[in-house]
Parts: structure tokens; C-alpha cells; sequence
């Protein structure tokens, strides 16, 4: 086995192949409609950051991925395996994508070491000290071993950010999900996080990254995603999308915060 | 020397100020002082008058025995002293272990028998000693003091042995079967006791305790399970569950215990019914399960939602969710509520005296007012002020254990 954050075994095995597609989804939230008629492809190793006014539906999108929230219509299939009711698949889906949330969502009662290995050794059955070890590698990698006994009420903001990348880049992930990992974060803590992705994007990491941070989508992606209403309104290369943009409501969007 | 400005008075002692501040602000702060400080001494005086002057004790020295154990066959207290002494052996362990634990992980506080520790000690004992002494005085075999001296060394040396136990990891098999092992320790000692005493002659304080640890340990799982099948997507689950604790928390538990003792029969054939003893912790069983549900939903709802998105998105089962993530932070924030409830279900164990015709305490401490010796002369007012201190005892020992628990669970989390 290498020592990759890459499975052994995948469906998709070159750059560029397709692991995500969305086909025409669809979402409600009672009456209202939270994602219209989404389409997206996402390739091994590629870099998506979407961006786009709050209310849009960009967190729901990612959130759809992995199933936290439930799509109305259309297909999505991650890895080969499309999302059904069935739990099975689910879990599946769940264990190849990993998932960093805005408000960190570490486990309180347990050690940032027991964080990370939780999940390795209860879904993947790996033995306690190969999952320690792995753990101990990945905490190197966000640059906090020194933390592994403490409690996640003990660490500053960035650093709990980080054991959650590190919690969630334990499963081996295919795929990484960031639902506005630094929006919580004082600003001085923001950098810290930031770079820890970007690393990952530079190890060949497959990325979806919701996030206000145009250095961050500028520099690191590959594709930019802009969404307003629901709706998927533009896509393109950083360069296309920062310097070129086609709609309106894409240019008003980026008057506003640039 | 000239003397213009005016001459420092000497400072008034602390204790001066502080009642000044605190006691005689304003005119109405002094008036309540004066007259709520009086009623309270006065209080304090007859209740110290009576306690150590005009009270009869010699009823209680008398039927000491009968307050405690009842009935139970003098030839058979050794029993009962063998297994206070290897249960209390076995809460040492069991307390030495998990200080080693939080040794080892580092979350734990010196083990050295520093002042301050010593003073937690006291303040964690010292009453329950004291009770234990108190009683001690009041009897007049040797038997209870070699079943207490029993207790403490069995108390210290599991403290100490399970201490030295803890300081090394075992493999998984091993400690498995250590953990099974401590589990059939009280069956085992239930197996000793009813060996010679059926359980359903079981009386006194005795009576009381059991039945509040039997029901305790029963109802847990019982009100956890109830909890989650309230919170169920399943329809015929969440309807059960809901109409269950409806029913249960909508029953005065004296008119449970009532029921208990007639309506069985409508259902079981007599030679199989279960004693008194097993009714009445059945109902216990099933009433505190229903407020328990209640508290521990209470917990499951303070626990945030993305507790269980990030489990979710690790990929983990189902039962894992629960079992590690939800429910551990779901329990340790309604501590205080569990506490509460099984303090409540071990002073309603009195009630199960008139409810079901047990003798438990309260009804030896009635009974023994008529004895020849006692009858006609208001002895009850001993009988019951004793009983009622037994109970408080318990039941603030428990509550100063939930607060230390609650603490130590707080550990690193804030």
C-alpha cells in the first residue's frame, strides 16, 4: 500500500476521470426550491471552489454529495456508487468523502487522537496502532502533533479546524468536502487553515471548497464554480472567472466583494 | 504637632464589615437579620434540645437490627457483612482503575495523599463515616464493627490494588474478561444472600437499599432505549414509546405500587405471581424508566446537530452514531436530572411499605412505636426523624457524587 491519501482501489484511477456527477438535481425545502436543476462533473484530482452569495445553495449542494441532505430529483453519483435510499450505499458514499464543516464539529467528550482514529478503526476495522500511526502522520501533515492527548476544547479555532481535516483525511477519502471551512475563524487563524488545503490540492486531492476566500479560488482551483439562486450560473478557470466573467449576475456578485 | 485633619479610627475587624455589608445594608436588611436570625436559633435550639436532650435514641438502639435488616436470620448476618465488605472491595477496584486510566491518559490529578486531597476525601466521606459511626455507637454486639472494619479494609485495598492493576494496558481478551468478571460479582452475591434469606424477606433499610439498586440499574437501559424509540422515524416504535411514558408519568407511583399488589393476579395464575419484593421493584423499574426517557431525550436534544452530520460523514453506522457520539454527550449533559431521579426513586422506596405490605423502613420504624416497652408515648417522632436522617444521608451522598462526576466528565470539554 502507498502511503497516499488515495484508496487502493478505485473506479476512477486517472486525472480527470469523472468521481462526482451531478445530473439535473433537484432540492425543496418544503416549498422552497434550494437547488434547480444542478449539473456539475467533477474530476480525480480536480479543484472546484464555489462561490456565491449566501442563500445560493451552495452548501446544500455539498451537503447533497454526501447525502446530509437528500436530493429531490435528478442523479448523483459519487465513485460509481449513485446515492439511493439504501443506507449501504450511503455509508459507502460516506466513507470515500470526507467532510470539513464550518463550525468544526469535533467530538467534545473525545481526545483530538480518539477524533481522529474513531472512524478508521469502527467503519474501515483498521487495529488500534496502525489507525494511531496514520493518525499521528496526518496531525504532522496539519502541523499539530504536539496535540494529540488534548481535547478539542483546549485547541484555538484553527488548530480544531485542522484535526477535523486531519479527522476526516483518516478515511482515506477520494474526495474532500469543505462547506466554508474558515467563515468561523477569527481572521489571524484563517492562513493557518488555508494552507493545510492548499497543500492537499497540491498532494492531488479531489476538492469541492465552498468558501468566501477568492485568494484561496484564485490561486489553488481549478474550476470556479458562481451560484446565485439556487442555481449553477457560471463556470470557469479562475483566470475566465476573475478577469472575464460573462453574466450579470456574476459581475454584480464580484463588484460587491472585490 | 498640630492636628487639623481628623484622627484615623482604628479599622473595624473584618467579620465587622462583612456583617455590615452583607446583614445590615439598609433598615430592612437589619430588621430581617434580626428577626430570621432569631427564628433560626430558636429553630436550632429545640432541634438540638430534642436531639440530644428529650429524644428517646434507646428505641432506635433497641431495633437497630429490625430498622436495618428486619427479620433477616441473626445466624445469616454474616452474610450480609461478607457482602457489604466485597462490594465495597469492588468499588475500590473499580475506583482504582479508572484513576489509573486518567493517570495514563493524563487527565487525572495527582494520586499523592496531599492536604487537598485528603480534604476532598473528607468532604466525600466524611459525612457517611460519621453516619456510620453514629451507628456503630448505637449498637451493642461486635458483629457491625468487624463488618465495618470489613468494609473499610475491603474499601482501601480495592482502592489500592485496582490503583496498581490499572498502571499497565491489558490485551483486549483480558480486560473483556475482567470487566465480565467485576459484572457477576453482584450476581454472585445476590446468589449469596438469597441462598439464605429469599429475597422476598428482605426488610428493613436493607429492603430499601436494594430495591433503589435494583431499580436504578434496571431502569437505565430501560429509559435510554425508551428515549430513542421516542425520538424513532419508526411509527409503531415512537407511538409505543410515547404512550408508554404518557401512561407511566400520568400514574401516581403509590397507586402503581397499589395496583401491584391486587391486579396481578387477574394476569398470573398465583403459584407463579412474583413476590412483593420483585412487584415493587418492577414498578419502581418502569416509573423511574419513564421520567428517565424524558431526561435523557432532553439530553439527546442539547447535543448539536453537527454532532451527528460529523458522524455521519466519517461514514459511521448507525449504532455507532448513537452509541459513541450522541448518547455519551447526551447523558453527561442531564447528569444532575439522572441524579435527581434515582435520589427520588430511593426515597419512594418507603412507599412500597403500605403500597405492597413490605417491611421496609418506615414501616419498622412505625411498627416498633408499639412495642410494650414504647406504646403510648410518641416514640414515632424518633423513629421517623431517624429514618428521615438515614435517607438524607443517602440522598446527599449521591448528589455530592453527581456534582464530583459532573466535574470530572467536564474535563477538557468546556
Amino acid at each position: 500500500m502507498t502511503d497516499t491519501d488515495q484508496p487502493a482501489f478505485t473506479d476512477a484511477t486517472r486525472a480527470g476521470d469523472p468521481v462526482i456527477e451531478l445530473e439535473h438535481v433537484d432540492k425543496f425545502f418544503g416549498t422552497f426550491q434550494a437547488l434547480k436543476d444542478i449539473n456539475l462533473k467533477v474530476g480525480l484530482q480536480e479543484v472546484v471552489v464555489v462561490i456565491g452569495p449566501s442563500g445560493s445553495g451552495k452548501s446544500t449542494m455539498i451537503r447533497c454529495i454526501n447525502r446530509l441532505e437528500e436530493h429531490d430529483a435528478g442523479r448523483i453519483v459519487v465513485d460509481g456508487i449513485e446515492l439511493t435510499a439504501d443506507i449501504r450505499n450511503i455509508q459507502e458514499v460516506r466513507r470515500e468523502t470526507g467532510m470539513v464543516f464550518q463550525q468544526f464539529n469535533l467530538f467534545p467528550h473525545l481526545s483530538v487522537m480518539d477524533n481522529i482514529t474513531l472512524a478508521p478503526r469502527q467503519a474501515r476495522r483498521i487495529p488500534k496502532k496502525q489507525a494511531e500511526q496514520h493518525a499521528m502522520e496526518l496531525l504532522e501533515r496539519v502541523q499539530i502533533p504536539e496535540q494529540a492527548r488534548k481535547y478539542p476544547g483546549q485547541l484555538s479555532g484553527g488548530q480544531q479546524q485542522r484535526v477535523a481535516i486531519a479527522r476526516s483525511l483518516a478515511m482515506r477519502p477520494k474526495v474532500m468536502l469543505f462547506d466554508e471551512p474558515t467563515s468561523a475563524l477569527d481572521p489571524e487563524m484563517i492562513g493557518e487553515v488555508l494552507d493545510v488545503m492548499k497543500d492537499l490540492a497540491r498532494g492531488g486531492m479531489t476538492m469541492i471548497v465552498v468558501t468566501h476566500e477568492m485568494g484561496f479560488a484564485r490561486e489553488v482551483a481549478d474550476r470556479v464554480v458562481f451560484m446565485a439562486d439556487a442555481e449553477i450560473v457560471e463556470v470557469g478557470t479562475p483566470e475566465h472567472f476573475f478577469l472575464d466573467p460573462q453574466e450579470a449576475r456574476t459581475k454584480l456578485f464580484l463588484s460587491q466583494i472585490l | 504637632m498640630t492636628t487639623t485633619t481628623a484622627r484615623p479610627t482604628a479599622a473595624p475587624p473584618p467579620a465587622v464589615i462583612w456583617a455590615r455589608r452583607h446583614l445590615f445594608r439598609t433598615p430592612l436588611d437589619a430588621a430581617l437579620t434580626v428577626i430570621f436570625g432569631a427564628l433560626a436559633l430558636y429553630v436550632a435550639f429545640r432541634l438540638a434540645r430534642f436531639v440530644l436532650v428529650t429524644a428517646r435514641w434507646d428505641i432506635i438502639a433497641t431495633n437497630l437490627k429490625l430498622l436495618m435488616v428486619g427479620n433477616w436470620d441473626t445466624v445469616h448476618l454474616p452474610r450480609i457483612a461478607i457482602a457489604l465488605a466485597v462490594l465495597t472491595t469492588l468499588g475500590g477496584l473499580i475506583a482504582g482503575l479508572i484513576h489509573a486510566r486518567q493517570v495514563r491518559r493524563g487527565t487525572a490529578v495527582g494520586m499523592k495523599l496531599s492536604p487537598r486531597r485528603i480534604g476532598d476525601l473528607t468532604r466525600r466521606f466524611g459525612l457517611l463515616v460519621a453516619t456510620v459511626l453514629l451507628l456503630l455507637a448505637l449498637t451493642t454486639t461486635t458483629g457491625p464493627w468487624v463488618m465495618m472494619a470489613g468494609v473499610a479494609v475491603g474499601g482501601v485495598l480495592g482502592r489500592v490494588v485496582g490503583g496498581w492493576l490499572g498502571r499497565r494496558r491489558y490485551r483486549r481478551s483480558v480486560a473483556v474478561a475482567g470487566v465480565l468478571a467485576m459484572a457477576l460479582v453482584p450476581v454472585a452475591l445476590y446468589r449469596y444472600l438469597v441462598d439464605a434469606v429469599p429475597l422476598a424477606e428482605w426488610e428493613g433499610f436493607f429492603f430499601n437499599i436494594t430495591a433503589a439498586m435494583a431499580g436504578i440499574i434496571l431502569c437505565f437501559p430501560l429509559g435510554v432505549l425508551l428515549a430513542l424509540g421516542r425520538r424513532s422515524k419508526l411509527p409503531l416504535l415512537r407511538t409505543m414509546a410515547t404512550v408508554y411514558i404518557e401512561i407511566v408519568r400520568g400514574s401516581p407511583l403509590f397507586v402503581l405500587l397499589l395496583l401491584a399488589n391486587v391486579s396481578l393476579e387477574f394476569f398470573v395464575p398465583p403459584s407463579i405471581a412474583p413476590s412483593k419484593t420483585v412487584r415493587a421493584i418492577v414498578v419502581f423499574t418502569i416509573f423511574t424508566a419513564a421520567y428517565l426517557a424524558e431526561i435523557v431525550r432532553g439530553g439527546l436534544q442539547s447535543v448539536p446537530r453537527g454532532q451527528e452530520e460529523a458522524a455521519k460523514s466519517l461514514g459511521l453506522s448507525p449504532l455507532t452514531q448513537m452509541s459513541r457520539i450522541v448518547l455519551p454527550q447526551a447523558l453527561r449533559n442531564v447528569i444532575p436530572a439522572q441524579i435527581g431521579q434515582f435520589i427520588s426513586l430511593f426515597k419512594d422506596t418507603t412507599l412500597a411499605g403500605l403500597g405492597l405490605g413490605i417491611l421496609d423502613m418506615l414501616t419498622v420504624s412505625d411498627a416498633i412505636t408499639q412495642q410494650p416497652g414504647f406504646v403510648g408515648q410518641r416514640l414515632i417522632i424518633e423513629t421517623l426523624t431517624f429514618t428521615a436522617f438515614l435517607f438524607w444521608v443517602g440522598s446527599f451522598t449521591m448528589s455530592r457524587e453527581s456534582q464530583r462526576l459532573e466535574r470530572k466528565l467536564g474535563v477538557g470539554t468546556r
